[in-house]
């Protein structure tokens, strides 16, 4: 199959739907996580760790810029706006990655975070962001093709640094073990939805613009209860309580957009 | 929090293949695999380099005050090449004057 420039898929509006519909899940699942992950900002467990995991932030909100640009010339909107102005049920992430980092989820107001979950939880997405890319490679469309070789390697440190503290937590002591089992039985209660490709996926891979999704979702779970049940720990059941990727979300996604996007809002066309 | 085991790693840095590993800055962390990961996310994010060392500072020995008069030497310029100048003026003399003994001002300064 011959790839597809920009310039091409702007010119059937059948390709630019469901193309436009699959940049959506990539652009808002990096997004909302990278919203996540800077609400840590300051409270990470240690100073070295704040400066570490501000850093893997700031790179899944530059991926999400990536391809919010990337649908920008796609003629879709202005790469600011779809990132925060879009409403609620436009969102196509996954439902895992707009949860809170803790019961008490307000980063301004007693922020009792809780660290087993946030890494538990972007383990889950880190594992199936790498697989993903590696699909995206071979994709018909070209600009994301030559994209998703540049973003895998900071994926890579970001899939080592939360390995490590699964560890790390997992041999430390019973507290911490114990914590990490609870945050697993409740990210897997959500984590269905992550690895689907919301209403077009058939025709996505019929027009190539990603393949081979069923084997890569097969290898994807061998690979996570590998490694899980080789630190010791037991592997919870794969439910879905909604499908994010069509546009079905929990309130905590609404909150989350009605705080990132507050100062925005007050004049979308300032020059910033 | 009841025991926080947490140890002081010394970061070493080897920015290319030829050159040594230098001493960098050092940080705080449970293990040294977490070592390597903050360190590299810490103070790499924009250098590039080939290699990283962790050694836990607790590791590393050093001199005492007094051990280190032992670092005060007496000139001893024989073991310095900026003694041995004066060969090079020899050898000149001799390439240009392949036949002739002796000869060279360096030379007839040593043979005198």
């Amino acid at each position: 199959m011959n790839g597809w420039t920009t310039e091409e898929v702007k010119e059937s509006p059948e390709i630019l739907e469901m193309l436009a519909d699959l940049l959506f899940q990539l652009a808002d699942d990096d997004f909302v996580l990278g919203y996540r992950d800077q609400e840590w900002l300051g409270l990470a467990p240690h100073i070295e760790e704040d400066v570490a995991f501000g850093s893997i932030a700031q790179e899944q909100i530059g991926h999400a810029t990536f391809y919010y640009h990337l649908l920008e010339s796609l003629g879709v909107g202005r790469a600011d706006d779809l990132a925060s102005l879009r409403p609620g049920e436009q969102r196509r992430n996954a439902v895992l990655l707009e949860q809170p980092n803790g019961e008490n989820g307000d980063f301004l107001n007693q922020p009792h975070f809780d660290w087993a979950w946030t890494i538990v939880r972007h383990y889950l997405y880190d594992v199936w962001d790498i697989a993903r890319l590696n699909l995206l490679k071979e994709s018909r469309f070209v600009p994301l093709a030559e994209a998703a070789e540049k973003i895998l390697g900071e994926k890579r440190y970001h899939r080592a640094h939360q390995e490590l503290w699964i560890r790390t937590m997992a041999k430390h002591d019973t507290l911490s073990r114990q914590k990490l089992q609870k945050a697993l039985g409740e990210a897997f209660g959500w984590v269905g939805d992550l690895v689907s490709f919301g209403r077009f996926q058939g025709r996505l891979e019929e027009h190539g613009v990603i393949t081979s999704v069923e084997p890569a979702v097969r290898r994807y779970w061998v690979e996570v209860q590998d490694f899980l049940r080789s630190e010791g720990l037991i592997v919870p059941e794969v439910s879905s309580v909604m499908n994010g990727r069509l546009g079905e979300h929990t309130d905590a996604l609404g909150e989350a957009l009605a705080r990132l996007s507050e100062v925005y809002r007050l004049d979308p066309s300032a020059s910033w | 929090m009841a025991h926080l085991d947490f140890d002081v790693y010394e970061v070493f840095a080897q920015p290319d293949s030829m050159s040594p590993h230098v001493h960098v800055f050092n940080v705080l962390a449970s293990s040294p695999d977490m070592a390597l990961a903050l360190a590299e996310e810490n103070f790499f994010r924009r250098e590039s380099y080939t290699n990283l060392w962790v050694v836990r500072r607790d590791h590393i020995h050093q001199l005492g005050f007094k051990d280190r008069d032992g670092f005060q030497k007496t000139v001893k310029s024989y073991r310095t090449t900026d003694d041995y100048k004066y060969l090079r003026d020899k050898w000149r003399y001799y390439r240009e004057h392949p036949m002739r003994p002796g000869g060279g001002e360096a030379s007839e300064r040593v043979d005198d």
